[in-house]
């Protein structure tokens, strides 16, 4: 396996170098540099899109779902996913729009300037902190763990994270987002294949698809139905998540931004189409690879799973392209959060934008420190992990939906009542707030809240523009 | 254009009347693992099945989405 490896890893980096070196320009502009000039056409558009949406915790994280919370997983993500393509015709349709009339250097400089207050910029920068570095961090985790697992005693967990970090850092500082784009390309592409290589084995391993199935039944029928053994895909658990699902390209920059540097409008909705398909592509292979664990490896920890069915169980090529595909997810998914936010600090700076452009380049690299931290010292709860971030970044999702629905100026309120039930959702998660108020889980309550009183805000300030010409 | 309207907004009913399906006790059924279609059980088949058709009204609203931008494409 480890020639298998270095063969994988060596394409992989000569592709990456490529990359960077088609990407680098001496004296590029900030825009070109954080947006490689708003110009993706659709096949780079929905492949970017898609490695920034699916990542280590799609590698990782929905076969441990599968495996452990039954089939359930399927609607927590890829329905979620299918209801969010066709959310983003509406939405990357309007964000264009006011993209355009405003201009365009991140989403908290967009809202600053929807909102006439810098404060929109910062509370919408300051949920993207607080719920994308520990997302970003699910991933480095997520590859320290299976690095760890499948190389024991090589390098000490935080080794493996700083390897990926310090990678990271170098390609992100000298390629830009233009040599992102084609690293995202690249680990989708091995996403899409290594998924399926590994889920063809676990199903011919079982037998087929109909045996596979009959043998979970007989291991733990609870598996096949909702909610599940343990009782977590609840209707709410779902409905929650389909809610936070489909405003991830909403309150996410880094996906926001990507609806707005496609070429056109024609392109944007192709994307939408085609990122429709790669996920149900890539989240079907995985319901196989978490059916094969749990009649395999029922008991395991994820990291045991992880090893044995993504690696020891493969034939050696496809233990080594599943290495590297990690490798490659990881990397690409954290690059685009972590250089989401520094877009989205560019955005808000004021002064030359030469100043900015090394403020950016400097927090660049204070995230990846943060970053690193934070997935030191976190569990590998990966899936849920990852519910919690896509929750607490779409609390935020009101004020930047309004922002981009209103023709007029949408009301300051809408950030006080986001940053309410910001800081409602994080009190839960400290445990300070119960999760449930009575049989109604907290999320469920906050987005009645946030979508009754931003609606009630928006419809009262329509009406007010309204009769001022009149008066 | 009238038409492509009244389709764009025949695919937002769609896709509500889906959700709505979805997480209604006819899919979300406790227990209900029967009848199996290619092996897999109730609940997994018919939301791929809602998932892939909802990646087909993606691709039919993105055709007749009414255009806002660069003075129709």
């Amino acid at each position: 396996m480890i020639t298998w490896v270095i063969i994988m890893f060596a394409v992989f980096i000569g592709l990456l170098v490529l990359a960077s070196v088609k990407s680098y320009k001496k004296n590029r502009s900030s825009q070109e540099f954080m947006l490689a000039g708003s110009s993706l056409g659709v096949i780079l558009g929905f492949l970017t899109f898609s490695a920034a949406l699916f990542s280590a915790f799609t590698f990782q994280g929905m076969p441990d779902f599968f495996r452990n919370h039954g089939i359930g997983a399927w609607i927590f993500l890829a329905f979620s996913d299918g209801v969010m393509v066709f959310f983003i015709l509406w939405f990357g349709q309007k964000l264009r729009k006011k993209a355009r009339e405003q201009g365009f250097k991140g989403m908290a400089g967009l809202m600053a300037n929807i909102y006439g207050t810098r404060w929109a910029g910062y509370a919408l920068f300051l949920s993207s902190f607080l719920f994308l570095i520990p997302y970003a961090a699910i991933q480095i985790r997520g590859i320290s763990v299976f690095f760890d697992a499948a190389f024991p005693q090589f390098l000490p967990k935080w080794g493996w994270s700083l390897i990926l970090v310090v990678t990271m850092i170098l390609y992100a500082e000298v390629g830009g987002f233009k040599a992102m784009v084609y690293s995202d390309a690249i680990q989708g592409t091995i996403l899409l294949i290594v998924l399926w290589l590994i889920g063809t084995t676990c199903i011919v391993k079982l037998g087929g698809v109909k045996s596979m199935f009959e043998q979970v039944q007989t291991a733990n029928a609870a598996l096949l139905s909702c909610p599940g053994p343990k009782g977590l895909f609840t209707w709410q658990f779902l409905l929650g998540s389909m809610i936070a699902v489909v405003m991830i390209p909403v309150s996410q920059p880094q996906l926001a931004t990507r609806l707005v540097v496609m070429k056109n409008l024609k392109s944007m909705k192709r994307m939408a189409f085609a990122v429709g398909t790669f996920a149900i592509l890539v989240i079907s292979a995985t319901i196989f690879i978490g059916m094969y664990g749990s009649v395999k490896y029922p008991d395991a920890t994820a990291q045991e799973f992880w090893s044995k069915a993504l690696l020891y169980d493969q034939a050696a090529p496809v233990a080594g392209l599943a290495i590297v595909g990690l490798f490659a997810a990881c990397l690409s998914t954290t690059n685009s959060q972590i250089f989401a936010l520094g877009n989205e600090l560019r955005s808000l700076l004021p002064g030359n934008e030469k100043t900015a452009m090394q403020i950016t380049k400097i927090f660049l690299f204070v995230f990846s420190v943060l970053v690193m931290i934070f997935a030191s010292l976190m569990g590998d709860q990966i899936a849920l992990l990852a519910r919690v971030s896509f929750t607490g970044t779409s609390l935020f999702a009101p004020v930047v939906l309004a922002a981009v629905a209103m023709k007029s100026r949408p009301g300051k309120e809408l950030i006080v009542i986001s940053m309410i039930a910001l800081l409602a959702f994080i009190g839960s998660q400290a445990g300070l707030i119960p999760s449930k108020i009575g049989v109604i889980q907290l999320d469920i309550l906050l987005y009645i809240f946030i979508s009754g009183s931003t609606l009630l805000s928006v419809v009262i300030r329509t009406q007010i523009a309204k009769s001022i010409p009149a008066t | 254009m009238k038409k492509k309207k009244l389709i764009w907004r025949l695919c937002i009913i769609a896709v509500l009347i889906i959700i709505v399906f979805t997480f209604s006790p006819l899919v979300v059924a406790k227990g209900k693992i029967e009848p199996f279609l290619f092996g897999m059980p109730y609940t997994l088949w018919v939301t791929i099945l809602l998932t892939i058709i909802l990646v087909g009204i993606t691709f039919i609203g993105g055709k007749v989405l009414p255009d806002e931008e660069e003075g129709g494409e």
